[in-house]
């Protein structure tokens, strides 16, 4: 390069050689991957089926293909593609093939299914893991990544939604299949207050926290109020604090580890300092999970979620909510 | 070369590598993206004689049979209210007061207790009207007073509203006189309603509504 620079002479104010070589490098390299971009996200909302059907041990479990044989079924509609619109009464046989790899003929099986089955099929299986939860005493929780809600559920009955303004995902996809809440981790997790009535009853002035049942008659129904430890008693009923554990002493930014690896990261807008952390995480999630993806591809990416939400109140009521224990289900419908 | 041009080339070949860098990964997690949209997997039982249709208006049909019929009641702790529901029809809405979340601890150490009200699916399992409390024995450490023998030591009178709605283990859904503290974590498990929308929802439970608390 630097002999053939050599041979042609600059023009004045021309620039170096190596220089023009440069930045026409980086200019192709730009172009290719907004292309690239583009394409992806053309594809995207094209709604091309990309079948990753992943192998691993309780994931996926076998994958047998199997094909539809239409039979002499008469096809609903005029001849379009979806041709399965037929009744539902009418049985199709279900003809095991052999059993596959995940990727090849399952992946062939599925690109010639029509999309409407591919729903059905996937709602089914949704069904069938909701089912599993609905017959327990417990709720249960229902995150769609498609409409950005995360729901409380009880019985198949929607108890609580709570929708997000953002929502981001990262690392290997989560699988459709229950999932259980270990353990919940905030910077500033709500704690309980402990009563000690023998310290209480000793210090002159400061009245207990609950009120109780019982109080009106001993206390000529004057309503009971809490005070700071060192400040006296205030005889107004209208202004009172109680000393309790409510919705707004919940973290407003916390996680949630789940048994399969899965976290995911509440955040809301609470504070400067929160607003950094989140910045801070955002940029993370932008520049580096992508290129520790590429760098170390063999390595273990645990699934992330990021959910954001536009008031505290919202993550708040998440996070009272989701008791240990929870199982739930995390699907793209 | 001259020094400026070797810092100007090292520059641009960092750039250069950082984009490249950053464009690659870019398009992996874009694909690993687009994966958590299509990731399913398919499992059909082996003798399955019924098409995908059917299982899914079958799946449904089982679901929705597990959901309660007539009247149930929803309790939101977190916000404290409570919703008198049918068929997912929000009747009436309550503003209660649930449990403080608080500890208290018997000062001889051995037994400890946590105001929560209990979250779950419950039943309602008796229906009083004009209850009277029996003091548990928290209710007197609390207040450090010695706990009584007698049970008529322990019950107090017109406390607990006009009705009550109890759901097992000792906690009720029942009447109160702080409707002021309507809205607050205040209680020690019960869920405390004003006594006009307890009425409402006395009448229209029955053995065996369900109640759900979150």
């Amino acid at each position: 390069m630097k002999s053939f620079c050599k041979e042609k002479e600059r023009r004045p104010g021309e620039r170096h050689c190596c220089l023009k070589v440069i930045w026409t490098v980086i200019l192709l390299l730009a172009i290719l991957f907004l292309t690239e971009g583009f394409s992806l996200v053309w594809a995207n909302l094209q709604n091309k089926t990309l079948m990753s059907i992943s192998g691993k041990d309780g994931q996926v479990q076998k994958t047998e293909t199997a094909t539809f044989s239409l039979g002499g079924q008469k096809q609903a509609g005029s001849g379009s593609k979806s041709g399965l619109k037929a009744q539902p009464e009418a049985t199709r046989p279900l003809t095991k093939a052999q059993p596959s790899t995940p990727a090849g003929p399952a992946a062939s099986y599925l690109k010639s299914t029509p999309e409407t089955m591919i729903e059905i099929l996937k709602e089914n299986r949704f069904l069938e893991e909701e089912l599993k939860l609905a017959r327990n005493s417990q709720y249960y929780f229902v995150l769609n990544l498609k409409e950005k809600t995360l729901e409380l559920r009880a019985r198949g009955l929607l108890l609580k939604s709570w929708k997000a303004s953002k929502l981001l995902y990262s690392g290997k996809p989560v699988p459709l299949k229950v999932t259980t809440l270990t353990f919940k981790s905030a910077l500033k997790p709500p704690e309980r207050k402990v009563i000690k009535p023998g310290e209480a009853q000793g210090n002159s002035g400061p009245q207990q926290a609950l009120t109780r049942e019982s109080e009106p008659q001993k206390k000529g129904e004057k309503e009971k109020k809490k005070t700071d430890q060192n400040q006296p008693a205030s005889s107004t009923v209208d202004k009172f604090e109680v000393e309790a554990l409510e919705i707004t002493d919940m973290p407003g930014s916390f996680e949630l580890h789940f048994d399969d690896g899965l976290r995911i990261y509440v955040r809301s807008k609470s504070g400067l300092g929160e607003r950094f952390r989140q910045t801070r995480e955002l940029a993370l999630w932008y520049l580096w999970y992508p290129v520790r993806q590429l760098l170390f591809p063999k390595a273990e990416q645990k699934p992330r979620l990021f959910l954001f939400f536009e008031e505290k109140r919202q993550a708040q009521g998440i996070y009272w909510s989701f008791i240990d224990g929870i199982k739930g289900l995390i699907w793209f419908p | 070369m001259k020094t400026w041009k070797k810092l100007l080339l090292m520059a641009a070949s960092l750039y250069l590598v950082t984009l490249l860098i950053l464009s690659l990964a870019w398009m992996k997690h874009l694909h690993l993206a687009a994966g958590w949209k299509t990731v399913w997997s398919v499992e059909l039982e082996h003798k399955a004689r019924i098409s995908p249709e059917a299982h899914n208006a079958t799946l449904k049909k089982k679901l929705k049979s597990l959901q309660p019929k007539g009247f149930y009641i929803v309790i939101d702790s977190a916000e404290n209210r409570l919703y008198l529901k049918k068929d997912g029809v929000t009747l009436k809405e309550a503003v209660v007061s649930t449990g403080s979340g608080l500890v208290l601890e018997d000062p001889n150490g051995q037994r400890k207790w946590v105001f929560d009200t209990p979250k779950g699916e419950f039943f309602v399992k008796s229906k009083i009207q004009n209850p009277y409390w029996v003091k548990p024995d928290w209710a007197f450490i609390e207040e450090n007073e010695p706990i009584p023998k007698r049970i008529e030591d322990r019950i107090e009178a017109g406390v607990l509203g006009d009705y009550a709605l109890g759901f097992g283990q000792g906690y009720f859904i029942h009447g109160t006189l702080y409707t002021r503290l309507l809205g607050r974590n205040v209680t020690h498990g019960c869920v405390r309603v004003a006594d006009k929308d307890l009425e409402e929802v006395f009448k229209a439970s029955k053995i065996g509504t369900r109640i759900y608390i979150y």
